[in-house]
């Protein structure tokens, strides 16, 4: 009955498309059943569709608004186990693309490791990740938001932005395979960003984002905040080479771990040995108060859904409990390697590109306390910049820490000009000693600031 | 409804394709075939813009856009957009291509890929990956000044690289060379010597050290320094962040910003990877002198923010058919008149900062960031010991003014530059370059 609903829905979610569910399904199928005749001995077909709508702002002026559609088939097929992808955008063009598909899966070598697609299964459905109020927002209400977040930023004293945005997306997926899975979901999401500087004399920025699957986000405050705290940056002092406690904003704590705990936890990077904690399952590899999980099923979780871009439904992984390593992230194929069963992370960037793994939603848990009133000396580090040159197998990384905070007798004193922050996260998640009360959404990644007991920081 | 002053459309056709090559194993053949356009529509001050996925109806997007500006302008009215004048000028030589790629067996390009390989599979190398990918644009750009521009870009290129690892030391090397050039991307370059290099490298760093951070003389080798060039110095130049206030060189027009010995040119009509013969806007592009002789001489524009400073136009990119933004093309400091030796002895005691590994920029407080792939230590005017984990941080302004000297070697690098969410094919170079003094990050 939701599944009927459903379709029911995507009608009415693109009106401008002429979308009909019944006829993409049946063209689906249509093709499934041509490629066994084609010779694949397994295929899979996703059709998404997404629709949004941006309005930017440069300074305090709205200058554009967006309209965009996003439609497509990407296909997988299979033969002697040997996994060939195409993709296309053109609608009239799903059984050239499965011929495409197929003719790249006969030029590679069989792959005995690959087992199948998924098979089918029962879904259960998770609350918050559709909002019809977002599906029907007007043009003059998305402008609306924008222009909350402009005022936010000039309600503090000489603070503009440089450039932000609204935007509002809804989408919809669909997913078929030739062992009989159909499924199919929905989503809708709002965002604002803004990028704020000084309007006169030195120069301080800063930047705010909210991201929601629901239509009910503070814009002002996204504005104000980061003004607030472009301001509070203002007339930052240096500091010397030491080692010291670091407290990592929420932004900065998720940035650093998306470019190295996250690469390391992927299966495919466990089975490709490119990863630091090959083999550590079962090993202590942090604070034995920190647990991590990942969690597609969180309830209007940004990275969540009831299954992944190849039908596994969505769980709950716990990839650290108590500081031991418990479990690494699979798709279906690493999964089939391992001769386990994929966690549902198998995700595709967009219709037109093949799934691998990737993260849902990567929640922090660490007991919460007020953590900056706790730091005698240390500093406060809200962003970072390059994080992604971390080394991802090493686990090594340097960074310029932005909006950072020197920490004295348990408050923020006074703001701190450059500095830059060396480390290693394996060595970080055993140093973690403390997390603020502050938890925050970042992108997929839900964590609190953290302290990490001691790091090394060098000043200008 | 308010009158329309402008529209414009870019539709593109194109095919792509990957193959990578993973340890060994054929991980990937991805074959994509897209059509779109993006129509962009200006009412007063406010800018419309669709973009449709598929067979378009460009008389429909047309209107939409229009229909979007028109109501923007309404509910929020601000001041008319004055677009710059088209500049008159032809177009210079387009880059022939000689092999076209999909003249060539997906067989073929996979037993290329796995002699490759073979080369980066040296002893003590742990995994591998090699990698290929190949695009086939057609552009059709239409205005509502009567401009009509049809051309086809092709472009193909390859990376490998390679991981070493002792223990739970894990180093890699990468090498990557791309092009707007057909399957002779292979004559041009030699794949099996770059894949030695990955090799090479990723080898090198298992014994390499982690120097002691601080304010060092530094030497920044073509690679390093022309991303410095394209973070720090392009990005600050490009006229839409000068106008929102996020440009450290806003206001700088005509002053002195850099050692006089430094030159910064853009270049859209160099055959390299970030060639195009038409701009966005399908303005014919041309070659932007940003910094001469120290002197912050121009910045890149679009025709809406040339419009603004009276400058020329024929820097609006798009990927796909995204909205167009200013961006850079092929950027690099220009080349001067020291040998390396004489750059080496120069410096006495320092570090030697070599490839990249990516950086970040704040191009507002002129702020960057930049990790090397190695480095040497310089002791007494000699190559000593090779480090890793090294990274450069410093203000924008700060570096230009302290470069020492600058070498005749000039390189570019191949590349993809995000910015709006939007990633395009861009190079960037560099001649090796000293800095007198600059903050090093290590352990």
């Amino acid at each position: 009955m939701a599944k009927m609903n459903m379709s029911a829905n995507a009608e009415k979610m693109f009106p401008e498309n002429n979308i009909s569910v019944d006829e993409i399904r049946s063209g689906i199928e249509k093709a499934l059943s041509l490629s066994e005749k084609l010779g694949a001995s397994e295929a899979e077909i996703v059709f998404s569709i997404g629709e949004s709508t941006s309005i930017q702002f440069k300074k305090d002026i709205i200058e554009t608004a967006k309209k965009s559609t996003g439609a497509g088939y990407g296909i997988r097929a299979v033969v002697n186990g040997a996994v060939g992808f195409a993709g296309t955008n053109l609608m009239s063009d799903l059984e050239n693309t499965l011929r495409t598909a197929v003719d790249s899966a006969k030029v590679m070598e069989a792959d005995p490791l690959f087992k199948s697609f998924p098979e089918k299964d029962s879904y259960k459905e998770v609350a918050g990740l559709f909002d019809d109020k977002i599906v029907e927002m007007s043009l003059d209400e998305c402008i609306e938001c924008a222009t909350d977040m402009i005022s936010g930023v000039k309600s503090v004293e000489n603070m503009i932005p440089t450039s932000g945005g609204f935007s509002r997306s809804v989408s919809y997926f669909m997913i078929a395979n030739t062992n009989g899975l159909f499924a199919q979901r929905k989503g809708t999401a709002v965002s604002g960003f803004a990028d704020v500087t000084t309007e006169s004399g030195e120069v301080s920025t800063a930047y705010d984002y909210g991201v929601s699957r629901k239509k009910e986000l503070d814009f002002s405050a996204i504005g104000k905040n980061a003004a607030e705290l472009a301001k509070k940056s203002l007339k930052g002092t240096t500091i010397g080479a030491e080692k010291m406690p670091v407290i990592f904003h929420p932004f900065s704590f998720a940035d650093i771990l998306e470019n190295t705990l996250a690469p390391s936890v992927d299966a495919d990077n466990i089975q490709k040995e490119r990863s630091g904690l090959v083999g550590r399952l079962g090993d202590e590899i942090a604070n034995d108060e920190l647990s991590i999980t990942d969690d597609g099923t969180l309830a209007g979780g940004i990275s969540s859904g009831s299954f992944d871009d190849e039908g596994t439904p969505t769980q709950k992984t716990s990839v650290i409990e108590n500081g031991i390593l418990k479990s690494y992230l699979y798709d279906s194929y690493t999964a089939g390697k391992d001769n386990v069963k994929s966690t549902g992370n198998g995700y595709r960037y967009s219709y037109s590109s093949a799934p691998g793994v990737d993260l849902s939603n990567f929640i922090i848990h660490f007991p919460q306390s007020d953590v900056i009133a706790e730091t005698k000396r240390g500093i406060y580090i809200n962003t970072v910049i390059g994080a992604h040159t971390a080394n991802e197998i090493s686990g090594d990384f340097s960074v310029e820490g932005r909006n950072a905070f020197l920490i004295e007798n348990g408050e923020i004193s006074k703001p701190i000009k450059s500095v830059m922050i060396s480390g290693n996260i394996f060595d970080m998640l055993q140093k973690i000693d403390g997390a603020g009360k502050d938890v925050r959404s970042v992108g997929g990644i839900v964590t609190p600031s953290i302290r990490i007991s001691e790091m090394s920081v060098i000043g200008e | 409804m308010t009158q329309i002053q402008y529209y414009d459309a870019n539709q593109i056709e194109g095919r792509s394709m990957t193959i990578v090559l993973d340890n060994g194993k054929l991980e990937t053949i991805s074959k994509n075939s897209s059509k779109g356009a993006g129509i962009r529509a200006l009412c007063h001050g406010s800018w419309g813009y669709t973009s449709i996925d598929g067979e378009t109806d460009l008389e429909t997007g047309i209107k939409n856009a229009s229909e979007l500006a028109a109501s923007m302008n309404k509910s929020t009215p601000k001041e008319k957009v004055i677009l710059g004048e088209v500049p008159k000028r032809k177009v210079a030589s387009m880059p022939s291509i000689k092999v076209n790629p999909e003249d060539i067996s997906v067989e073929d390009k996979v037993e290329l890929l796995r002699e490759i390989e073979k080369y980066a599979k040296a002893e003590g190398i742990k995994s591998t990956r090699v990698s290929y990918s190949e695009s086939l644009l057609t552009t059709r750009f239409l205005n509502s000044e009567g401009e009509e521009r049809e051309y086809k870009t092709v472009r193909s290129g390859f990376s490998v690289s390679a991981v070493a690892a002792d223990g739970n030391n894990y180093q890699a090397g990468r090498e990557s060379r791309f092009n707007i050039s057909g399957y002779e991307i292979f004559e041009k370059n030699d794949p099996y010597e770059l894949a030695k290099n990955a090799a090479n490298t990723a080898l090198e760093l298992l014994n390499a050290k982690t120097p002691k951070g601080g304010a060092l003389p530094v030497i920044l080798d073509p690679e390093l320094a022309g991303v410095f060039t394209h973070e720090a110095v392009g990005h600050a130049s490009e006229a839409d962040l000068v106008l929102q206030n996020d440009s450290v060189l806003s206001g700088k027009l005509g002053q002195k910003i850099a050692s006089s010995q430094i030159t910064v040119i853009d270049d859209p009509t160099i055959h390299e990877y970030g060639y195009y013969p038409f701009d966005a806007e399908g303005v014919a592009s041309e070659k932007t002198i940003l910094i001469k002789d120290g002197v912050l001489n121009s910045y890149m524009h679009s025709r809406e923010t040339a419009g603004v400073f009276e400058g020329v136009s024929g820097n609006s990119r798009a990927q796909g058919y995204a909205m167009p933004v200013v961006r850079m093309s092929n950027t690099y400091i220009d080349k001067g008149d020291a040998s390396f030796e004489e750059i080496l002895e120069d410096i006495k005691d320092g570090i030697y900062l070599i490839g990249s590994r990516g950086g970040q920029v704040n191009t507002g407080e002129g702020v960057f960031q930049f990790n090397a792939e190695k480095g040497y230590l310089i002791k007494n005017g000699e190559i000593s010991d090779l480090v890793r984990d090294v990274s450069l941080s410093g203000q924008t302004l700060d570096i230009l003014n302290q470069i020492k000297m600058v070498g005749k070697d000039v390189k570019l690098h191949a590349g993809h530059c995000g910015k709006s969410g939007q990633t395009v094919p861009v190079t960037d170079g560099a001649p090796h370059i000293s800095i007198a003094k600059a903050t090093v990050g290590g352990a």
